[in-house]
């Protein structure tokens, strides 16, 4: 009997002993881990290789009615008629010049010249229509230019028409969606699926993919626009977040993007450059208006104002997120700057008592969220306990997303914690605040409805100029924050990451290519 | 040989019925399969209802669902086994890809499991109480008892930042199989070491042993052909069942290590109700696992000269 | 007799302990993923919350579920393996291809299933784990019965006319009990990982229930920068491991 105790307990020390020499190792294995130089010094090597480790790997074979079109915008190998400036506005890719004709719901696009496919063949309007056509075409196009009754026609051998039911002052944004990309007519001409291998115009040239494990681009030496900063790149698509800032340590790769907070100290001692920018996402506390107790705006001020929302961001998340005021947040020229106040649980208690929810008559109420993405349990745990020093007993549930969705469209639910892109496929916000917030909007998780609001919605189709539309969604923003429509939490932030090599342009709207400055240095 | 055929003789019956189980578990879940296909494809967070009744139509799943079970049954049994739902290629291309990576980290880490487990596991029989058992010990209740996700990336940091010898992340080369190979063999070759040991020990203690020990064979003789032989069904048994965790369960590990296997690839089907896919690349894990299993048992026969005696007296 | 006499100990350990440490919910967004220290044992985790008392109140739940799972799926595992075991031959075999099968079909779908009937939580969790856990000890089981029934003292009881139940119950199982108990303190190990699977997927107790597996998978993001979060659930877990083992040798 005392033998086997001794064992047990030599059982128990061994371990302890095995599980301690682990960790002293990765503690000396995380000292020498740096390697390589550093992202701004040391001499570039335009006509090195470049490997670099990406977040998303192709949905669907990089078809271009899923969201693999704007992955291959990003990677540098496809380009569409225009893309977004710093200022959010239209800017020229392949279409040099456009313009409203004399019939309002037709725009004119002139085409740049000289422009050929990586296949060797030129880029004429004919090419433009048959990509778009296909695309248009397809069971599911893309957001887009889905349901604008999208026509397009070849104006002479350097123009395109585009026309769509009802007059349309965002066409040229729409073009700059990375689904509406350009590929060569012969990778049309077998039907089905379009073959994206040495058929687009980019930078890069998509020279061999692996699935979803990594693909392989090659300098285009016959672009028309500025040369790819490498000679070539090996794609790696890794989806933990973690395995993708140990291979940028090792020196597996020299960018990465989307990096766990928890990394980003250990990433700087090793000598990589990190970068922290807004994203266009919210993460918000959608509140169910269309039955007690949320149909009280007195309950919903008092559960923003018992959410500290500075606190989650810099403390909670560890800095990995920005405090939101508003909807759209520093991503774009139009959100809010200015950070919220932080919690006022006194406030909240008070509120709670006027809506007739005082100490005698507490509320109970149900959380739902889900776990696919990291930061959304946590943040459901945090707001559970600041509510409940407000009063507010919170009932946390994380399930798939999936299952639960009809209930939550149904509006049967109380609360839910949702991560939120709201720039979804072109820089315009009006889609995502005619679908989330009118009356009639497909994704009204809030229950909202308000006719001032569908009135100021409904001034948008007019309005061309781009500086007027951004001003109205300003306002549609502040009406939202003005009437307690759901709680903004945090706008998560983008990372990223070089460690060997440089030039990576921060860009919240992920509008841009992002692959093609980068070169390799030291 | 014979054994063997009797043994996969159930095989039809058993296929036909995991065919009915793998058909209907998905569609048990009550989620709506179109509306998860594009949110996988997509990004897509509005719903759109015209495009997913275009898209249910393309999937034939207004039909009934016995309907929809014979069509693809009936496909099935014709060798096609449909398009991806997500991804449009053909399943038999995205299952055999994905088997044949999962399959050869499985081959890997049973075989380096065993070669290490078993022999650890006699040694440590054979001398009870010392400092090899006990260090055995110690090694393989650490080895059952942490999780993946949390070896893998200590691996990763000691291995692949630290010392630099094998790459991070990727996959293509043999030096890509090591760190996955010795994450996944790490609970096997414990488990291995322990039963192996406990097996041992208990038929060491046992009459004819002993009775042979007093004839004068050497101890080592003994150890091998009498302790371990038995041992070994004991683990033969317990690899069939790993083999099916491994093929298909994996996932943790495909994730960290970026690598494109079943595992990883039905966890994405099942998330994105990607029908075709889940309901092929199950069966073929079922096919594997159970064939496996019966292989498995043929080899107890080979090595166990009792099982073989009352075998053939049937 | 020092075992049992440590295990009572333990049990008690964890009924009153909970007492004397701080609650386990409670948050402290100024304390955010501390160090161990005197205030806090074994740090906070990253919302404030104390993890020696996470630790301690999450044990009842993590042990007891994982002792009712190993209970029940070895009481059901080990009954088919004994039937099927004896009586091999088509049958038996047929009944040994259906335990393949289902421990081939992958536990994510059980757990979705599971998820949409009950709800998510625990009891969804434990539904899953359950309809396929006791696989492996019915092919153990099954295994074992084969190779013991040919042997001769077997030969021997059904020749004096014991019956089949007793045969089983009192010979095949007596003999094969050590290598069984052995293997179900293995299983224990097993099946907490198989939770902090699960959980690491998003199934199982909601926040802020705390659980080992749970508060594994919480703390994986931190595993470098904040290793006490995942060393403190998985070290009770080895040692834990480590008992089981400790006691199936003991039994074995």
């Amino acid at each position: 009997m005392g033998r086997i105790g001794t064992r047990a307990a030599a059982a128990c020390v061994g371990a302890l002993v095995a599980l301690v020499a682990l960790v002293a190792l990765t503690a000396c294995g995380g000292g020498a881990g740096s390697t390589g130089s550093t992202g701004a010094t040391g001499t570039t090597q335009p006509d090195a290789a470049l490997a670099v480790a990406l977040q998303f790997p192709p949905r669907a074979a990089y078809a271009f009615d899923a969201d693999d079109g704007a992955r291959l915008m990003t990677l540098g190998v496809a380009e569409t008629l225009t893309t977004v400036d710093d200022r959010v506005q239209p800017a020229p890719m392949l279409a040099t010049g456009w313009e409203q004709t004399a019939d309002p719901r037709t725009w004119r696009f002139t085409l740049r010249e000289g422009v050929t496919f990586h296949d060797g063949t030129p880029l004429t309007a004919d090419a433009v229509v048959t990509a778009l056509s296909h695309v248009a075409g397809v069971t599911s196009p893309p957001r887009a230019i889905r349901g604008i009754g999208f026509r397009i026609a070849a104006d002479g051998p350097g123009a395109v028409l585009i026309t769509t039911a009802e007059p349309d002052p965002v066409v040229p944004l729409r073009m700059s969606s990375g689904n509406l990309g350009i590929l060569a007519p012969s990778a049309y001409a077998a039907g089905g699926q379009p073959t994206v291998l040495r058929t687009a115009t980019g930078p890069y040239v998509l020279d061999a993919v692996n699935g979803t494990d990594s693909a392989v681009l090659v300098r285009n030496d016959s672009y028309w626009g500025e040369r790819a900063g490498a000679a070539t790149v090996t794609v790696r698509y890794v989806t933990d977040p973690q395995s993708r800032a140990l291979a940028l340590q090792s020196g597996d790769v020299q960018f990465a993007e989307g990096l766990p907070g928890a990394s980003l100290d250990q990433l700087r001692s090793a000598g990589a450059d990190v970068v922290e920018y807004p994203a266009a996402r919210t993460v918000e506390l959608l509140l169910n208006q269309s039955a007690p107790p949320f149909a009280d705006i007195r309950v919903r001020q008092a559960v923003t104002a018992a959410i500290d929302r500075p606190v989650l961001a810099s403390q909670v998340l560890g800095g990995a997120a920005a405090p939101a005021s508003d909807l759209f947040g520093a991503a774009v020229p139009w959100g809010a700057t200015s950070p919220p106040s932080g919690a006022d649980v006194e406030r909240a208690k008070a509120l709670l008592a006027e809506a007739g929810h005082g100490p005698a008559d507490p509320l109970t109420v149900r959380l739902w969220t889900f776990p696919n993405r990291p930061e959304m349990p946590v943040l459901a745990t945090a707001i559970q306990s600041m509510l409940g020093r407000a009063g507010i007993t919170v009932d946390v549930q994380v399930g798939d997303y999936a299952a639960r969705e009809p209930e939550i469209l149904a509006g049967r639910y109380d609360m839910f914690l949702n991560s939120r892109s709201y720039l979804s496929d072109y820089a315009d916000a009006t889609s995502t605040l005619t679908s989330d917030y009118t009356c009639g909007g497909s994704y009204n998780i809030d229950q909202y409805c308000s006719p001032a609001y569908d009135a100021l919605i409904d001034r948008l189709p007019g309005i061309t100029d781009p500086a007027q539309r951004q001003a109205l969604f300003a306002e549609a923003a502040r009406m939202l924050t003005d009437e307690v429509v759901g709680v903004m939490v945090v706008h998560p932030l983008n990372t990223a990451a070089t460690n060997g090599a440089t030039g990576f342009v921060a860009d919240p709207l992920s509008a841009k290519p992002v692959l093609p400055g980068l070169t390799r240095t030291g | 040989m014979s054994a063997l055929l009797r043994r996969l003789a159930p095989l039809p019956f058993v296929l036909l019925a995991a065919s009915v189980l793998v058909f209907a578990l998905p569609r048990l879940t009550g989620v709506d399969v179109p509306r998860a296909v594009l949110r996988a494809r997509t990004a897509d967070a509005v719903p759109d209802p015209e495009v997913q009744a275009r898209v249910a139509a393309e999937f034939g799943l207004n039909d009934s669902a016995v309907v929809q079970y014979l069509r693809w049954l009936g496909a099935a049994l014709r060798g096609d086994l449909g398009f991806s739902f997500v991804t449009r290629q053909p399943v038999a291309e995205v299952v055999g890809d994905g088997l044949a990576v999962s399959g050869v980290l499985t081959v890997l880490a049973l075989g380096l499991a065993a070669s290490i487990g078993v022999p650890a596991g006699v040694y440590a029989a054979s001398r009870p109480g010392g400092l090899l058992d006990r260090g055995l010990s110690a090694a393989g209740i650490v080895g059952v008892s942490v999780p993946e996700f949390v070896l893998a990336p200590w691996l990763v940091l000691v291995l692949a930042v630290g010392l630099g010898v094998v790459p991070a992340v990727g996959w293509g080369g043999p030096q890509h199989v090591v760190l996955p190979v010795l994450t996944l063999a790490a609970y096997p070759g414990a488990l291995a070491a322990q039963l192996v040991r406990a097996e041992t020990v208990e038929v060491l203690g046992r009459d004819h042993v002993r009775l042979a020990r007093a004839k004068g064979l050497s101890p080592g003789r003994v150890l091998w052909r009498h302790g371990a032989r038995l041992a070994t069904t004991s683990v033969t048994s317990l690899s069939a069942m790993v083999v099916a965790g491994l093929l298909g369960g994996s996932v943790v590990v495909e994730v960290v290590f970026g690598i494109p296997g079943l595992g990883r690839g039905l966890y994405d089907a099942v998330l994105a109700q990607d029908l075709p896919v889940i309901q092929a690349a199950t069966l073929a894990v079922v096919v594997v696992a159970v064939s496996a299993g019966a292989v498995v048992e043929v080899l107890a026969l080979v090595l166990d000269p009792v099982a073989r005696n009352r075998e053939e007296s049937r | 007799m020092r075992a049992w006499l440590g295990g009572i100990a333990a049990a008690l350990l964890l009924v009153v302990a909970p007492l004397a440490l701080p609650d386990p919910v409670a948050t402290d967004f100024g304390a955010i993923l501390a160090p161990p220290s005197a205030e806090h044992l074994l740090g906070t985790d990253q919302v404030g919350r104390d993890v020696l008392a996470r630790l301690v109140v999450g044990a009842r739940l993590t042990l007891g579920t994982t002792l009712l799972t190993v209970l029940v799926t070895g009481v059901v595992g080990i009954a088919v393996g004994l039937a099927a075991g004896y009586r091999a031959g088509p049958v038996g075999g047929l009944v040994l291809r259906f335990v393949d099968l289902l421990a081939a079909l992958p536990i994510v779908l059980f757990g979705l299933l599971a998820t949409l009937v009950l709800g998510p939580g625990l009891g969804s969790l434990l539904a899953a784990v359950w309809l396929v856990g006791w696989t492996p000890f019915a092919r153990q089981t099954y295994q074992l019965t084969v190779a013991e029934a040919g042997r001769e003292y077997v030969e021997g009881a059904v020749a004096l006319g014991a019956g089949t139940a007793r045969v089983l119950g009192v010979h095949v199982l007596r003999n094969i009990a050590p290598a069984l108990v052995a293997h179900a303190c293995l299983r224990f190990a097993g099946t907490l990982l198989t939770v902090s699977g699960l959980s690491f997927l998003g199934l199982g107790v909601q926040p802020p229930t705390p659980e080992w597996g749970a508060m594994v998978a919480e703390g994986r993001e931190f595993v470098f920068a904040a290793p006490h979060l995942v060393l403190a659930p998985s070290l009770a877990v080895v040692l834990v491991a480590g008992a089981a083992t400790a006691l199936g040798r003991r039994l074995g």
